[in-house]
This record gives C-alpha cells, structure tokens and sequence, in this order.
C-alpha cells in the first residue's frame, strides 16, 4: 500500500486530503511534530510527504527529511500563487488547496511513477555494482591461484577469495590435501565456544559424507580426532548455535576422480542466486590449480625416490663387488694351487673340472670389473689419464692381444689403419678397453673362416653417417674427427634390437650372448667411456651377415698440434 | 731365508699366499688383522710385508704409512692388497707409500714373481 504523510496543521486541508486519499486506497497519516516525524521517516519511510508550506518550522524540517530519505517524494502545499524559492530545491510537486480531487490524485500518481523508476534504476545500479565488484574478487582470486603451486596457499586464497566476494560470518573448509591427515580450518568473524566447534566437526564429517553417499570415502574421518586450525577475526565476541540457522552453502572441492576437500559457508543475511553461483565458481575453480599442485607435488617426490634408488644402486654395486671379490680371490687362489701340481698328481677329467672352475672364475670376475666400472662412471668417479694419443697404438695393441684368440677360432683378424693420423685427447687405456671389447664380441659372434677388420680414419662432421636407429640419440658438434670401426661377418643383431644395443644387460639373442660368455655390459661401458672423450658410439648391423661397430672421438686442435 | 709378513684379515687369502710363498723358499708370517701385523713387523722386522687394505681396527693404507715414516722399517718393501672397492677410492687420496698394488683377485704366481723381484 502506498504510504503517503501529511505534515499540516490546517484542519480544512487534513479532512480534505483524508477524504481523497482514504476513498483511493491509499495509508495515511498525518503529523505536525518535527521530531516524531523524523522518527517515523527513518523507520517507516512514506513514499510520498505532502507538507503544508504555511507550516511554521517548514525550513529545518525540509533538510532533515531531505537527509534522512532522499527518494521519498516531497509535495508542497502552497496557497499564494507566489512560490518561495527556498522550497523549490526540495518540491518534487506542489500542489493547492483548492485544487479538484482529480487533478490532486494525478499529480500523485505522475511522482509514484517517477519514484519507481528511479528505485528500480538504483536497484539495477546497485546490483551491476555488486556484480562487478564480484568478478573483481573472482579475477584476482583466480589470478593468486594461477600464481602458486603450495597447496595451503591455494586453500587460503580460496577462502580470502571467498570472504573478498561473498563476506561471510564463518566458512569451514574440510581439507584432505594440505597436511598429512585431514583438517578442518575455520576461518570466523568471531571466537567459537569447544562446544560450538564440536558441533562444527560432527556437521562438517557429516557433510563430508554425503558427498560420497553409497560409495567408499577415500579417508575415513574420525570427527572426535579432527585437526582443527581457528582463524577468528574479532575474538573478542562470540559466536552462539544460533549460527546453525544462518544461511549456508555447502560445496565439494574436487576434479575428477581427485578429491581434495569440501567447504562450507555461512552468512547471517541470505545469500542469493549470484552468491552461489560466485560460491560455486571459486570452489571449482581452486581444484585444478590443487591437481596440478598434486602432480607437482608427486613429481618432486618422485625424484627423491629415484635419486636415492640411484645413489642405493651404487652403493650396493660397490659393496657387493668388493665382498665378492675378497671369496672369489679364495677360491682362485685355491684352484691355481691344485693346477699347479703342487698337491698331486691330476687327473685329465680333474684337470676338465678344474678349468671348467677356473674359467667361470674368471668370468666372474670380469664381471664385478664391468660392475664397478659402470658404476664408478655414472657416479662420475672414474678417473681418466687424458693424454695425446694415437689411435693406430691402440689398435696395435689391440691386434696382438687378440690375434691369437681370432686365430683359434679360424678368423681372421685385419686391421685397415690410415696412416699419419693425427693423435687425439684420450686416456689410451680406456680406448683400448673399448677396442678389446668390441673385437672380442666381434670374435665370439663370428663363425669360423670369416674376416674380422678393424679400420681407422679422419672424418669430418658432415661425412659421418650414423643410421636412423640412433640419429636422434646422438649429439655432436661440428668438427673433425677420428673414427674407428669393427666390422664383422658375424650373426648381427635384428633391427628390433638394435636400440637396445647400449643398455646395461641388454637381452639381445640371450641364449647366445650366454653361451659366448657376456657379461651385457661391455658395450654400455664402451658407450660411456666414449661419451667421457666427447665422442659416440653406435652400429650398423644386418641379421646373418655382420655387424659394425664405430665410434667416434673429436680431434681437438691444440692435440693435433702436439704431433 | 727371507722373511715374509702376510696380513689380512681373510684367512683362506692368507693360508693360499702362505702355501705357494712357502713352495718358493720363503719363511712366511701371518696375521689376521692390522694390530697383530704392526706388531708382528716391529718384531721380526720382514724382508717384505704383504698387506691387504680394508681391514678392521687398522687399516692396511695406516700401517703402510706408519712403516714407511719410521726409519727403522721404511725400506721394507709392501705390497698392497685392495678389492678396489668405493670406501679404499676414499683413503686413497692419502700418501701410503706402499710399493705395489695387487687388485684381487690376483694371480699367485704373479704374486711370487713380484715378491722374489723384489728381495733379488
């Protein structure tokens, strides 16, 4: 019902004005104390106050109405024709005593109208305010998200955000991913009584429950043992259970199959449509910052594991090579005595035996060396005597070590050396330890009657051809360099296999590579020692006609000069 | 006869050394672990001490230092046994002053050839 007050103390108009309005539906009242009125205005506005301007006071009550209700509409009585000036800045009509019925109420109705108009457009300014300042509180909420990978931090922001777009008098957000077990933060306006806070817990696992009704929950929540961390505001007061009949909003916290928490909220006004639209949108959009952070986090974790297990490996190689090695030297020791004769007379089937013994021995032993060599070189220990070399000693060396093994097994072994070749920057001892063990592989893997060739050259950067299995593997910078190959007649190795080639026990043909005595590191050594001389390995093979092996170590200009 | 002290704590190492030193016409003396082989190479003051390097108590790298300082004992060739193993990389970076390093697991004729090179 539209309100309408009249300030007068003229009885012909109050009986007229009572008439009109009573007979037309409309509340009125009329007053004559300025300080009853003024009461009345801030409690109960009126829509419209007609006041008689004859009244005496009409000055200081024109200010204070103005001030304490801006929209109400303010019509004048006013008998003369002559119109004070002073009244004009707060008329919004005026109207005469004599004037009809008909022309009193329409000037009424045209200023209702007006005022509606302008309150819905308030309203509307009002609301556009609200929303803005809203997706300003979103936009830097989520730009804090995007800005850290500490899940706390993501919570906390979480609820600033929370607080900057909805202000809120209690928010208890369950979190399942910020500490090792699940705790509950309340963030208040003021201090909540243990008793309060009991409740808070029993409703909060309730609530946490249900988000998983009829399925496993991924932690079973104990509310009596929940950890609880209280941010209040004003400690000073306190909150009463009367906060139960707040309006509340409740949401998950999660992404997928990832579930990091729920939240809830309350406000002692209502929340509207928009609020839990803004309430919902947040609590969205803190889960896939809190997925990341998670990968993140599993990553890191990942890595100290690996590290360790890296470290582990390396010490347990070390260990166990040494502790095999002081029983092996025993055992050795004791077969050299009986083979020599010294305890007696032997056997030709004793003496199979003894060698047989003797031979696995050995390979043992080659073994734990390979063992400690690679772990020494991914540990980054091995030490290396860089020195100018020439490749074609090492190649030497090499043949006539082998010559004779090549030879019992009817191959023949060749060298193809290209002569005067500038000496590189290398630990010769290494090197030789790569030849020997490409061209006794090159030997074990070798029928008989078949060719064995050992070739060395200068190559430059751009004639080096290295296949496509290991193209993408190998990096080296431009320059010359000395390459040396063994190529055999052997079984070769499938293409499938061939990746594989360089890795530590590689299964490549496993039956064979038993039979023939490898210990599957010789060739990932060899790739290490050579990586160590800034050089590379790699092979091209064919299954059933060969395989050769090259590498690769860089000519540095300050060795050539050496020469 | 040249004497010859063995020390390591491994006694199968030790009896193996023993029995093809003793084929070869050395006097051998033993001790299993790196207190007894100090105080044993004081005493007998040896021709030449083979000794093993990861021992408990005293290792074989100390023993070899506090020989090689001391006047009395410094000509007394030592051959160094060692496995080669990551805690010996850690001593190593100290002086020791032995002679010659014998990786195990080793050859035991080679080990008589050196020895008897060394007491020509």
């Amino acid at each position: 019902m539209i309100k309408i007050l009249l300030v007068s103390e003229n009885n012909n108009n109050t009986k007229k004005f009572n008439k009109i309005f009573d007979k037309n539906g409309y509340e009125f009242s009329v007053m004559t104390d300025e300080t009853l009125i003024c009461d009345i205005i801030s409690v109960d506005p009126p829509d419209i106050i007609i006041v008689d301007a004859e009244i005496p006071n009409i000055k200081s009550l024109n200010k204070k109405v103005k001030s304490l209700c801006e929209n109400t509409i303010i019509i004048f009585i006013i008998s003369a024709d002559r119109v004070d000036k002073e009244l004009i800045k707060y008329a919004n009509a005026f109207i005469n005593g004599e004037m009809p019925e008909d022309l009193i109420l329409s000037t009424i109705n045209v200023n209702l109208r007006m005022k509606n108009s302008l309150d819905m457009l308030s309203n509307s300014n009002k609301d556009l305010a609200d929303s803005l300042y809203r997706l300003n509180a979103l936009y830097s909420t989520s730009s804090q998200f995007a800005g850290t990978l500490e899940k706390s931090k993501l919570i906390q922001y979480m609820i600033e955000g929370m607080d900057k777009a909805l202000s809120f008098s209690l928010t208890c957000t369950l979190s399942l991913c910020t500490e090792d077990e699940p705790v509950l933060i309340l963030n208040s306006l003021y201090e909540l009584s243990d008793e309060l806070i009991t409740a808070i817990k029993l409703r909060t696992v309730l609530n946490y429950n249900s988000v998983f009704e009829g399925k496993e929950v991924p932690i079973k929540i104990d509310a009596e043992n929940l950890k609880v961390i209280k941010h209040i505001k004003y400690p000073a007061s306190r909150f009463t259970f009367t906060l139960f009949q707040y309006d509340n909003m409740f949401a998950p916290i999660s992404l997928g199959d990832n579930f990091f928490g729920c939240i809830e909220i309350f406000k002692e006004t209502s929340f509207t449509p928009e609020d839990a639209t803004c309430f919902q949108t947040i609590a969205q959009q803190v889960s896939l910052p809190l997925k990341s952070a998670t990968l993140y986090q599993e990553i890191i974790e990942t890595n100290a594991k690996l590290e360790k297990l890296e470290r582990l490996k390396s010490e347990f190689i070390s260990i166990v090579s040494h502790e095999l090695r002081t029983p092996l030297t025993s055992i050795k020791n004791s077969l050299d005595i009986m083979m020599s004769g010294r305890c007696g007379e032997i056997t030709p089937s004793a003496d199979k035996f003894l060698s047989m013994a003797m031979r696995n021995v050995q390979r043992l032993s080659g073994i734990i060396n390979d063992l400690l060599d690679l772990s020494k070189i991914e540990a980054g220990k091995m030490d290396f005597n860089f020195a100018p070399t020439n490749i074609n000693t090492v190649i030497g060396y090499v043949k006539s070590a082998l010559s004779e093994v090549a030879k019992s097994k009817g191959l023949n072994l060749l060298t193809e050396e290209t002569e005067n070749l500038p000496v590189i920057n290398a630990d010769a001892q290494r090197l030789e330890q790569v030849l020997t063990n490409l061209v006794s592989n090159a030997i074990k893997f070798t029928p008989e009657n078949k060719t064995i060739k050992i070739s060395s050259s200068i190559i430059s950067y751009k004639d080096i051809k290295i296949n496509e299995y290991f193209r993408d593997t190998i990096k080296l910078p431009e320059g010359d360099y000395i390459q040396v190959c063994v190529e055999d007649e052997g079984i070769g190795i499938a293409s499938k296999d061939l990746l594989h080639a360089f890795d530590k026990f590689a299964q490549i043909e496993n039956s064979l590579s038993r039979k023939a005595g490898g210990t599957g590191l010789g060739l990932p050594i060899a790739k290490q020692l050579l990586e160590a001389h800034k050089g590379a390995i790699w092979c091209d093979s064919e299954l059933n006609k060969g395989s050769k092996f090259c590498f690769v170590i860089p000519l540095v200009r300050e060795a050539a000069n050496i020469n | 006869m040249k004497k010859i002290l063995i020390v390591d704590d491994e006694q199968d190492i030790v009896e193996s050394l023993k029995f093809v030193l003793e084929a070869a016409d050395f006097i051998c003396y033993c001790a299993y672990n790196g207190e007894d082989g100090l105080r044993l190479a004081k005493e007998i003051i040896p021709d030449l001490i083979i000794l093993d390097v990861m021992m408990p108590k005293i290792n074989g790298y100390k023993i070899s230092r506090l020989l090689k300082y001391d006047a009395k004992y410094k000509n007394i060739p030592i051959l160094m046994v060692t496995a080669r193993s990551q805690e010996e990389d850690k001593l190593i970076g100290e002086e020791t002053g032995a002679d010659e390093y014998i990786t195990k697991p080793f050859e035991l004729d080679e080990v008589v050839k050196k020895v008897e090179e060394y007491l020509k």
